[in-house]
């Protein structure tokens, strides 16, 4: 009997989750989604929430996996600072970290020179980017920051003493050797980019057909009462989630029996 | 290859013996290593040799290949061909180095890793291919080059990081106890199949270990390392005859036995006399005047064991003393006094006590002529 207890918990969760999904699906008629679906304000945020989501993973791995590299093999004053500030937006309210970046970039002096570089980031679909590339870069450089870091270094000392120059043991080695980490990381940080709305509502406001990505475009058609739309833009959104959160899934289970040497 | 002698001529280079007035290839000394402050510490290794160097674990030797292949800071000086290598970091050193952990990559096959390995030769992808598929036939892994180094028996990694630290042609190759993690035959073949390559290329190389018997088998010359300082070096007979081994405490030392007359009888043997009685010994290709035997390399039976009636001796047991969890048996063979050991297990199963008439074998392949 009790024995039987423990799976109740678990049972339950799996409940709970399932329920508010069905609740989603079955609010509404079925081809009111359909429709909603191929409606062009649906498309737009679609195109808009992917390519901001994948500009914002790009610029933070570009960023991201040299800073995860030097967090984990480099000694420096004030590294377990840094590493605890990086960690914050994970932990910090979006909408916060939207006001910081509105405040930040909407300021005259420096909103104002990035305007004379040609960048303007508030109200603008490239401050949805800088809003997700803030809460994804970290979750980038925390997951390459564990992978190099499981990387045994004497693989490197073998790649030395093989006569291999420092770069060309970070692209042959080190970085093959914690490429599934840095991915998994990847995929992650494009999920969380993907849902961002909070900070993104802020910075790049909330306007049709220029700045509502998917989860702005839910946000709008719910509170102007078209649940259909603002349900189409969740299905997406919950389809897209699923994929990557299998594609992480899968990663972790191939981790790769070459590396069990 | 070997023509029968006449007994007063050294047979010719019956195993490819090294001579060794060689060109020195590489000096190392030293005068500390990070914080460790040797004592007058110096090593050369002259080309085409393989220098064993023997120590109690915790001496220092794997310090001294990280010092030779600059993956360790020191005080001191480490000259290749003459020239010193204290300012070039270890990429530019040129030294083959097999780790005791084989550090294959894991994420390229058998090929691949070769291929990394050749990174710093400037020669045609062509020519790098063509040196794969030799190097791969000359340790016979060709079939395998697909293969990741995880689906590799422990024997085949092993043969790959040799092939992968001599395919670049190394000023000199350095092995840090390769054959630690194998089981003992495997671990035997392979060491023959090294000292072949070793000496078809003539890869000069410091081969470390704390065993004596692998450094006995492999080297051409033995050094004696401990506490950070060389105790001695020199050619196994140097290490074995002087008897100075024996004070540094954890190398065996061998029963020593003096031969009346020496004949090459050819198929790699000699037949030597000792105390009346005919031995056979392999043939190291030089005249012998005395035989050296370890004393776990005698078998002791109180009968008479079957087999053919090689190295045979009678003798009568004079002392029985059990030190160090080894049982140590002094045999009097006509006067002569041999030093024999066994486990307490042996020992028990054999059912001696002292003064009793003992029949004994001297094992042929742990015989070494001087």
């Amino acid at each position: 009997m009790v024995r039987m207890l423990v799976w109740l918990p678990l049972g339950l969760v799996t409940l709970f989750v399932g329920c508010v999904l069905a609740a989603l699906f079955f609010h509404v008629s079925f081809s009111e989604i359909t429709d909603a679906l191929q409606c062009r304000e649906t498309q737009f945020a679609l195109r808009l929430s992917l390519v901001t989501s994948s500009a914002a993973v790009i610029l933070s791995l570009v960023m991201g996996i040299p800073s995860g590299y030097v967090l984990a093999r480099r000694l420096f004053p004030g590294r377990m600072l840094i590493d605890t500030l990086l960690d914050l937006p994970l932990v910090m309210t979006p909408l916060v970290a939207g006001v910081g970046l509105l405040f930040l970039f909407g300021q005259e002096w420096f909103g104002g020179q990035l305007a004379a570089l040609g960048i303007r980031l508030v109200f603008t679909p490239g401050g949805a980017i800088a809003a997700q590339t803030f809460i994804a870069v970290p979750i980038v450089i925390r997951s390459s920051r564990a992978a190099f870091e499981s990387v045994n270094r004497r693989y490197e000392l073998a790649g030395q003493t093989l006569g291999l120059s420092g770069q060309a043991i970070f692209f042959r080695i080190t970085l093959p050797l914690a490429w599934q980490g840095i991915l998994t990381g990847a995929v992650l940080a494009w999920a969380r980019a993907l849902g961002e709305f909070g900070a993104t509502l802020m910075i790049a406001g909330a306007t049709r057909f220029k700045t509502a990505t998917l989860p702005v475009s839910v946000y709008l058609n719910i509170s102007s009462g078209e649940l259909g739309m603002a349900l189409a833009c969740v299905w997406i959104l919950l389809f897209f989630g699923f994929v990557l959160l299998l594609a992480i899934k899968l990663l972790g289970r191939k981790v790769d029996s070459r590396l069990m040497v | 290859m070997l023509v029968s002698g006449d007994g007063d001529e050294p047979c010719p280079e019956a195993l490819g013996h090294v001579p060794l007035i060689n060109r020195i290839i590489a000096m190392i000394s030293l005068k500390k290593i990070s914080n460790y402050i040797l004592d007058d510490f110096s090593l050369d290794i002259r080309e085409g040799e393989l220098l064993a160097l023997v120590g109690p674990s915790g001496s220092g030797k794997t310090t001294l290949l990280n010092v030779t292949s600059g993956l360790t800071e020191y005080t001191g000086r480490v000259l290749f061909n003459g020239k010193s290598v204290d300012c070039l970091p270890a990429y530019k050193r040129e030294v083959g180095y097999v780790f005791q952990d084989l550090l294959l990559f894991p994420h390229l096959n058998v090929e691949q890793n070769l291929l990394l390995a050749m990174k710093r030769l400037k020669i045609s992808r062509g020519e790098k291919t063509a040196r794969v598929d030799q190097i791969l036939g000359a340790f016979r892994i060709s079939d395998l080059r697909c293969r990741y180094p995880h689906e590799l028996s422990g024997g085949e990694q092993q043969r790959l990081a040799l092939a992968r630290a001599v395919v670049t042609e190394p000023k000199i190759l350095l092995l840090d106890e390769p054959f630690a993690s194998l089981d003992f035959r495997t671990a035997r073949y392979l060491r023959q199949e090294l000292r072949k390559q070793q000496r078809r290329l003539g890869l000069t190389t410091l081969f470390v270990t704390h065993n004596l018997a692998e450094a006995r088998e492999l080297g051409d010359r033995i050094a004696v390392l401990k506490q950070g300082r060389i105790e001695q070096t020199g050619t196994l007979e140097d290490v074995w005859f002087r008897q100075a081994a024996a004070e540094t405490g954890f190398l065996e030392k061998p029963n020593i036995l003096e031969c009346s007359y020496c004949t090459c009888l050819g198929n790699g043997l000699v037949e030597v006399g000792w105390s009346g009685r005919k031995l056979l010994v392999p043939d190291d290709g030089f005249r012998i005047s005395r035989v050296a035997i370890l004393p776990d390399e005698i078998y002791i039976s109180s009968e008479r064991a079957p087999g053919p009636s090689i190295n045979r001796f009678e003798g009568r047991i004079k002392t029985m003393v059990l030190s160090d969890g080894v049982v140590q048996v002094v045999v009097s063979v006509e006067g002569i006094d041999l030093r024999v050991e066994m486990t307490p297990e042996h020992f028990e199963a054999l059912n001696v006590v002292e003064g009793q008439r003992v029949h004994g074998i001297l094992k042929l392949r742990a015989l070494k002529g001087c």
